[in-house]
């Protein structure tokens, strides 16, 4: 599903060039459940930056779905990401001005689906996700755990074929951190490739292949002996 | 997605109410502003329209030379129609036409009234609207007379006034032919009429209309397929083809153009009328718009920190930038059109004021298609125009820098803002010089010494009584204290309008024509204007004493000689005059000159149309019973409605006047509308550094110091729009003033001034926030982070 191949980036300041993702490859396959572990500055945010398409790479190939997306223009990099690609947050980033219901309809609307239809698909996600009954409530009348089940069902509503999750459980305590991961794990069984950054080895556990990063480089890549 | 667009903008308004006033609040009054004149410029525009082809309907204008100027005149002579008729084909309808106002009696009521007498094709020319009898019939009669509904109602209240009589001038009586309906407000001033009588009867009543002096209007309305070109051709020469030595040169002049230009400059040139102002009022209104607008780009930019999570999670979610771009422009369209609702009512409210500032009956009609098209139009225009800056600038953050929460240094947006910020208080500045400007310019006139006695000065329009009792109520008041001295002449000092060429004198070059003013006066003019007389002698007491001699002014005595003009003969045609005396130079005509025309006062035991009366100022109301009095006593059945001199010269200062009102209220809205806008600013620094400003108190910095940190800022912006203000305002304010050769000199002190009000308003309103921010506790704020 995704395929990077010497993947570069820098940030340039006026005095330093920092070497974000120095020379990166690896494989993600369909189905799959990958975790990215690393230190703060190793470049996984970066990395999940590139393969959210929020991001330019500054050399490497990236292939997704067997195409070569690296040099795509802004207008492809939107259609594509807005059908395929799933987004979680560790700060959930949900739009105060909107209802949970909205907030789950967004990526819909700029998919262009009907009225109808969004109205059915957004439902079905939200009873899926337990908040059907918040579906009114504006995030601040949400808690943490609430929140972040809100980001997963808007995330999964397009049904896109890969979740990113930025430190999905960041900001919530564990149980509720656990709540999200089953969440995760469900979504994954379900068929959804998921690729998740994280700084926590409870959470890592969950997915089938750890790669490890430092200084923008993969340090070791291995097969999740626990799942 | 639109609804989705309006819920979230709605949300965002309703969210943010402190910051919606500022913008809605600001943004009605720009709106209200351009909507007003708007409303002003449509009727300057929609003058003379209510008669059907009033672009084929023309005036005659005169041209005359003389020396190195040429003057623009409507007077034509009273020959001229019938010639034109019988030997101009294609010239179609021609009808000549006097003004007057003529007093109006019947039974007990005596009212002065504005009219023309006119040929009966003044009705094929000008369509008007009968409500009684028609123009076929309206002039059978020598002695028949069409009114205004409201003149008709005048008299006789409601009803049917037809073949009832009016008595016009006390003698006469006139019989009600037609009523026509009540001319609207945008007509040329001049061109009004409450009546209209035949022709034939003004013209039994002078004798001279049957030379060449110039003297009544001449209207023409060409056939349908007439070529203009060629009709002004044929009549550039027309005059000279019955009088070989004439100066004048006629021309068609279009109705059309009688309200906006009808000014001529010293070449004869047309220039623009009313219709500099138009535009200037109109670019001043898009300015005041723009203003407005320009607090909703700096306020939603500045808040962009606030929504830049948003921004953020739409492009994740795959927003591309154009959906963005129109989301915010739906916001700001949303936002403007909350603004025009509010500001219909302030329209509303601020209609009667502004009609009695402009002297008009100007309303909104919102069922006027033209209306409501116009106040969409500025709605959508100006929601456009105000989201432009901040739908680009907010659709262009980087997703993944906001989802961070990275501030991006943006300091693009930083510099437009104060930019924007600096055009508002330049405008602001600028608007404060010319009110200032303005004012000082018209004080500088009114001031001016005119050369007679100008506030001592009253005038009434002198009829038969007053004429032949002129001694004795000269007499009375004189005796009674009431008045100083008093005279007859045939206009007041303020406007003398009868003037011709043909002078010689001795030394004078003979090709060199001189357009010279002439003035008919009674012996005592002189001492009853208050005029100086600098060599010579005056007028004798006796009438019959001043036979042939005149006196002249300083002007004219200098090109006679300039050692001394007294003891020599001035000649016209058949005629001559010896000086008697040098009156000094007095400012007629034009209050805005430097320079005087030269001027004949010529004796005159019948050519009076004056009244002139000197009274003492501070006893003004005493004077004015003692004068109606003794006019009831002599003039009994007139109105004694006097004229004062300097209210007529008011009349002069009119356009200026208004020009200075609305520039001072304009620069108060530009002053308010910025003043409203960096309050938002102001707010929103202070907010954005709460948390520094709670750790410099904690550090011990002082409530003044915190408020001068977060003011120095703003300070310096107004600094920065003086340093562009005053340039531009000087430049300006030199060219508008070349427009008066009486002027004042611009003082360093306007600007001084200018610059330190704008300071001032713009430290209170920024200072609030500064003070607001630094006392609140700093414990708070930290916490808060």
């Amino acid at each position: 599903m995704i395929k990077i191949t010497n993947l570069e980036k820098f940030y340039k300041t006026e005095e330093v060039q920092t070497l974000a993702l120095n020379k990166l490859s690896f494989e993600v396959k369909e189905g799959e459940f990958v975790a990215i572990m690393g230190p703060s500055g190793s470049g996984k945010s970066t990395l999940l930056n590139i393969l959210g398409m929020l991001d330019d790479s500054d050399g490497g190939s990236f292939l997704f779905n067997g195409e070569e997306v690296s040099d795509y223009n802004e207008r492809k990099r939107a259609h594509l990401r807005k059908h395929n690609i799933g987004f979680v947050f560790q700060s959930f980033n949900l739009i105060d001005e909107l209802s949970v219901f909205e907030n789950v309809e967004l990526p819909l609307i700029y998919t262009g689906i009907k009225l109808a239809e969004r109205k059915e698909k957004v439902h079905s996600v939200l009873e899926k996700m337990q908040i059907m009954h918040r579906r009114n409530h504006f995030p601040q009348q949400l808690s943490g755990g609430q929140q972040q089940r809100v980001a997963v069902a808007r995330a999964v509503v397009n049904n896109p074929k890969i979740i990113l999750a930025d430190e999905p459980t960041g900001n919530l305590d564990s149980s509720t951190g656990n709540e999200v991961m089953d969440l995760l794990c469900e979504l994954n069984e379900a068929g959804t490739t998921i690729v998740m950054v994280t700084h926590s080895e409870h959470d890592a556990r969950f997915s089938h292949r750890i790669i490890r990063m430092l200084d923008g480089q993969k340090v070791t890549e291995n097969l999740n002996v626990l799942v | 997605m639109l609804k989705n667009y309006i819920k979230i903008a709605w949300r965002n308004i309703w969210n943010n109410k402190g910051y919606t006033f500022l913008n809605i609040f600001g943004l009605a009054i720009g709106i209200t502003c351009a909507a007003l004149i708007l409303l002003w410029i449509d009727n300057e525009m929609s003058y003379n329209e209510y008669f059907a082809d009033y672009e084929d309907i023309y005036t005659i204008k005169n041209t005359q030379t003389y020396g190195d100027e040429t003057f623009v005149f409507e007077a034509t002579p009273g020959p001229l129609a019938e010639l034109m008729r019988n030997e101009i084909p294609g010239i179609g309808n021609v009808s000549r036409s006097a003004s007057s106002e003529s007093l109006f009696s019947h039974e007990e009521k005596n009212i002065h009234q504005t009219g023309k007498y006119v040929e009966p094709e003044f009705f094929e020319i000008f369509e008007l609207k009968f409500i009684q009898g028609d123009p076929s019939t309206a002039f059978h009669d020598l002695h028949s007379i069409v009114v205004t509904e409201s003149m008709a109602r005048k008299f006789f209240g409601s009803g049917d006034v037809l073949n009832k009589t009016l008595r016009l001038n006390q003698g006469q009586s006139y019989v009600i032919t037609a009523v026509i309906e009540d001319l609207p407000e945008n007509i040329s001033p001049r061109f009004r009429f409450s009546w209209l009588s035949p022709f034939k009867n003004y013209e039994n009543a002078n004798e001279w209309l049957q030379g060449w002096n110039n003297a009544i209007q001449t209207y023409v309305k060409p056939e349908a397929n007439a070529d203009i070109v060629s009709l002004n051709e044929t009549l550039y020469g027309f005059i000279q083809t019955k009088l070989e030595d004439s100066e004048s040169h006629l021309s068609l002049y279009p109705m059309d153009r009688w309200r906006l230009y009808n000014e001529f400059d010293k070449n004869g040139l047309e220039k623009e009328g009313i219709f500099k102002y138009v535009r200037l009022f109109g670019i001043i209104a898009g300015i005041i718009l723009i203003i407005a607008c320009i607090n909703f780009m700096n306020l939603a930019t500045a808040r962009s920190e606030k929504r830049a999570r948003e921004i953020g999670v739409r492009k994740v979610l795959g927003a591309q930038r154009k959906m963005l771009i129109v989301q915010f422009l739906s916001e700001s369209v949303l936002l403007a059109f909350l603004a025009t609702l509010l500001s219909i009512a302030l329209i509303y409210i601020f209609l009667p004021p502004f009609n009695d500032l402009v002297n008009k009956q100007l309303i909104l009609d919102l069922s006027d298609p033209l209306h409501l098209g116009a106040l969409l139009m500025i709605t959508i225009i100006s929601g456009i125009f105000a989201g432009s800056f901040p739908s680009y600038y907010l659709s262009s953050f980087n997703p993944v820098k906001v989802i961070k929460g990275i501030k991006s240094k943006s300091s693009s947006a930083a510099f437009i803002r104060k930019g924007l910020v600096v055009f508002q208080f330049s405008i602001s500045i600028i608007l404060i010089i010319a009110t200032v400007l303005v004012y000082q310019q018209i004080n500088h006139v009114k001031n001016r010494d005119l050369g007679y006695d100008n506030e001592g000065l009253v005038f009434l329009p002198a009829n038969e009584n007053i004429k032949k009792n002129f001694q004795a109520i000269s007499n009375e008041l004189i005796s009674s204290g009431a008045a100083n001295e008093l005279s007859l002449s045939g206009h007041t000092p303020v406007n003398i309008g009868s003037n011709g060429g043909g002078f010689q004198w001795p030394g004078k070059d003979p090709e060199n024509d001189v357009l010279v003013s002439m003035e008919s006066v009674s012996p005592s003019y002189i001492k009853t204007s208050g005029m100086e007389l600098i060599s010579g002698q005056d007028f004798n007491p006796n009438v019959e004493a001043n036979e042939s001699q005149v006196i002249i002014n300083e002007t004219l005595a200098k090109m006679i000689d300039k050692e001394n003009a007294v003891g020599k003969v001035i000649t016209r045609g058949d005629s001559q005059a010896t000086v008697r005396g040098v009156v000094k130079d007095f400012v007629y005509n034009n209050i805005f000159g430097n320079e005087t025309s030269p001027l004949i006062l010529y004796p005159s035991s019948q050519d009076f149309n004056h009244l002139v009366i000197n009274i003492d100022p501070d006893k003004r109301s005493t004077a004015v019973s003692a004068i109606e009095r003794v006019m009831e006593k002599y003039n009994p059945g007139y109105p004694t409605e006097l004229i004062y001199a300097d209210e007529k010269l008011e009349e002069f200062m009119s356009n200026e006047n208004m020009v200075g009102k609305l520039a001072a209220i304009f620069a108060g809205l530009a002053i308010i509308i910025s003043c409203l806008g960096l309050f938002g600013l102001a707010a929103f620094t202070a907010e954005r550094r709460i948390k520094e400003i709670g750790i410099r108190k904690v550090l011990g910095a002082s409530v003044g110091r915190i408020t001068t940190l977060l003011s120095v800022d703003f300070m310096k912006l107004v600094l920065i729009s003086c340093l562009i203000a005053f340039p531009l305002a000087w430049w300006f304010a030199r060219n508008w003033l070349e427009n008066y050769p009486y002027r004042i000199d611009i003082s360093i002190w306007i600007f001084v001034v200018a610059g330190l009000l704008a300071f001032l308003i713009a430290f209170f309103t920024v200072s609030f926030q500064a003070l607001k921010a630094a006392l609140t506790n700093p414990i708070n704020n930290l916490r808060t982070e």
